[in-house]
């Protein structure tokens, strides 16, 4: 076998060698987050016929809902398969919420870890789960599917002092149910923040724990409909709102 | 094939003067963190874009928490839902 051979194998091993580092790094960055298709619970997963039928009539809106929050709110991610239409844990009947459950990137932050529970709940619901309210209600198709007894929000973050070296980090979940004639009211402002607080069913869970319902204040936060992360490039074609 | 020895010395001469700087204290230290970039994310960011930090491109999967505490104790969705 000539040198010329040899070194032309040689050179298309390291090139491979390359290629599969390369391939690997880009396939780690990717699976970071799931793609917003996968944001949708699957139907499958579903056991009534009404929630099967919701999870089908309203697919693509639902995909085309999770692209936005994917493309444009880089600093909240929908957990996979948690955008859809569930019921509430201790319901009797097979009343369906329109419900996502979000994740707030948020780093440690000395204000925030400062604040007592039940105001980090407040302030959490205040800035992201009002807006996600909200932009869940302007899906009028859906909502007004006879079907959707009202709309969900879910938001876990970190809970502040609990990411130390060797020490398991711990979520603080808060979790809202509304009837939709009551969140239209709400957004609308036609229904105080107290009354909507008191119609609503909500928990905090501390990691696995049952904390259970808190005073929950809400208040004006127009954070993150205003927010622009700087350098933050959308996808071409992304319509941010 | 006295090219490739000549490459070969040449790459282990490499390997040899930078092994033989390191003090115990930074092989210590390079043992504790093996990899130069924290995440493979980290790395393709840092391909991407300029030395200086100059005008960089930020992508969604640039911004999403690198989960380096790990995965955290999170309520199940049972203790919240029902299917």
């Amino acid at each position: 076998m000539s040198r010329y051979v040899l070194a032309a194998r040689g050179g298309l091993l390291a090139a491979l060698l390359l290629f599969g580092l390369l391939v690997n790094g880009m396939t780690s960055a990717v699976q970071v987050e799931a793609a917003p298709a996968d944001a949708l619970m699957p139907i499958e997963k579903y056991t009534t016929e009404k929630a099967k039928g919701l999870a089908n009539t309203h697919r693509l809106r639902l995909i085309e809902f999770s692209e936005q929050i994917y493309n444009c709110m880089p600093w909240l991610a929908v957990y996979p398969g948690r955008l859809g239409f569930p019921r509430y844990k201790d319901s009797a009947d097979d009343e369906r919420y329109l419900s996502m459950w979000i994740w707030v990137d948020q780093r440690e932050d000395p204000v925030f870890a400062a604040l007592p529970q039940e105001r980090r709940v407040s302030a959490m619901f205040s800035r992201y789960g009002v807006d996600m309210l909200r932009r869940m209600a302007a899906l009028s198709d859906v909502v007004d599917d006879s079907d959707v007894a009202g709309l969900s929000v879910v938001l876990s973050w970190l809970k502040p002092g609990t990411t130390r070296p060797g020490q398991q980090a711990v979520n603080e979940t808060f979790a809202l149910f509304i009837d939709k004639a009551t969140a239209a009211d709400f957004l609308a402002k036609r229904v105080a923040a107290e009354e909507f607080v008191s119609r609503a069913k909500f928990n905090l869970f501390d990691g696995e724990t049952l904390v259970g319902r808190v005073r929950l204040q809400v208040w004006e936060d127009s954070f993150n409909s205003t927010y622009k992360l700087s350098n933050y490039q959308p996808p071409k074609g992304a319509q941010c709102q | 094939m006295r090219a490739w020895l000549s490459l070969a010395s040449f790459l282990g001469g490499i390997v040899l003067l930078t092994s033989a700087c390191a003090t115990s204290e930074e092989w210590s230290e390079w043992r504790g963190h093996t990899t130069h970039f924290a995440s493979g994310t980290h790395g393709m960011f840092s391909l991407r874009n300029n030395k200086d930090g100059s005008n960089p491109r930020v992508a969604r999967t640039d911004v999403r928490a690198e989960n380096w505490w790990g995965k955290a104790i999170t309520v199940s969705p049972e203790q919240i839902f029902q299917n």
